[in-house]
């Protein structure tokens, strides 16, 4: 493992206990191979008294190459997220930046549920989860609703 | 009184033109250190300005051009990367 990956998780792990954003918690964090958080939905928001668990799985290479994220168990309904837990968000995939953590990327998920005015979910998702991989980095996504 | 000097030793230090404290959003290891990779902060692990004003470590920003996802963009605007020869000749 590259020094770059081991001190840069290090980082962030020790950040998000410390300094934790409201509503997001790290529950497991054995490895640096994958992790575990809980994601509350925000009050005033549809998604307001649930809570969800993602789950990060990061590639020797991270953060030079996205962290593969998904939802587990309870999974939100919601117009970008298909039940298998995959996420159509594009900083996971060709949006993805070194700069961007753990942290933003909880932050991202967290207001698009928040954005969220229906709670539904997408127009393809029996297709998809059908057809779809394990990992979501190998679906080709497009990327072309801003609105939630 | 006059004093005469007979021998002096100069002592200085450096840091980076960069504010204080200011971190590489790659390695997040603060300017005033090295990237991970590196064992002491100096030339031999240099920062690297782009023209778009962002600053990283040049080891941590050549591993990322390195990437086919970066698309030789910058990590924090994502605009077509191009170097700060103004302040790179300021380090020569």
């Amino acid at each position: 493992m590259s020094a770059l990956f081991t001190k840069r998780l290090s980082k962030e792990l020790v950040d998000l206990k410390i300094n934790p954003p409201v509503g997001i918690e790290v529950t497991e964090a054995d490895t640096f191979k994958s992790w575990k958080l809980t994601l509350d939905g925000v009050d005033g928001t549809l998604y307001a008294g649930e809570r969800f668990t993602l789950e990060f799985r990061f590639s020797p290479n991270y953060p030079m190459e996205s962290p593969e994220v998904v939802f587990t168990g309870n999974i939100p309904i919601h117009p970008h997220i298909y039940s298998n837990g995959h996420i159509c968000l594009n900083v996971l995939y060709n949006q993805w930046s070194p700069v961007l953590s753990v942290r933003s990327v909880c932050l991202s998920i967290q207001s698009m549920l928040s954005s969220c005015t229906c709670k539904e979910p997408p127009p393809d998702n029996n297709h998809y989860v059908k057809t779809a991989k394990a990992s979501p980095k190998q679906t080709q996504w497009s990327f072309h609703d801003d609105s939630v | 009184m006059r004093v005469k000097v007979k021998r002096w030793h100069g002592v200085a230090v450096w840091r980076w033109d960069v504010p204080n404290e200011e971190v590489c959003g790659i390695c997040r290891v603060p300017f005033d250190g090295c990237c991970p990779t590196c064992k002491t902060p100096g030339d031999d692990c240099s920062l690297i300005w782009g023209e778009c004003t962002h600053v990283f470590h040049m080891h941590c920003l050549l591993r990322w051009l390195q990437t086919e996802g970066s698309r030789g963009q910058c990590p924090m605007d994502r605009r077509t990367w191009g170097i700060n020869f103004t302040k790179l000749f300021f380090l020569l």
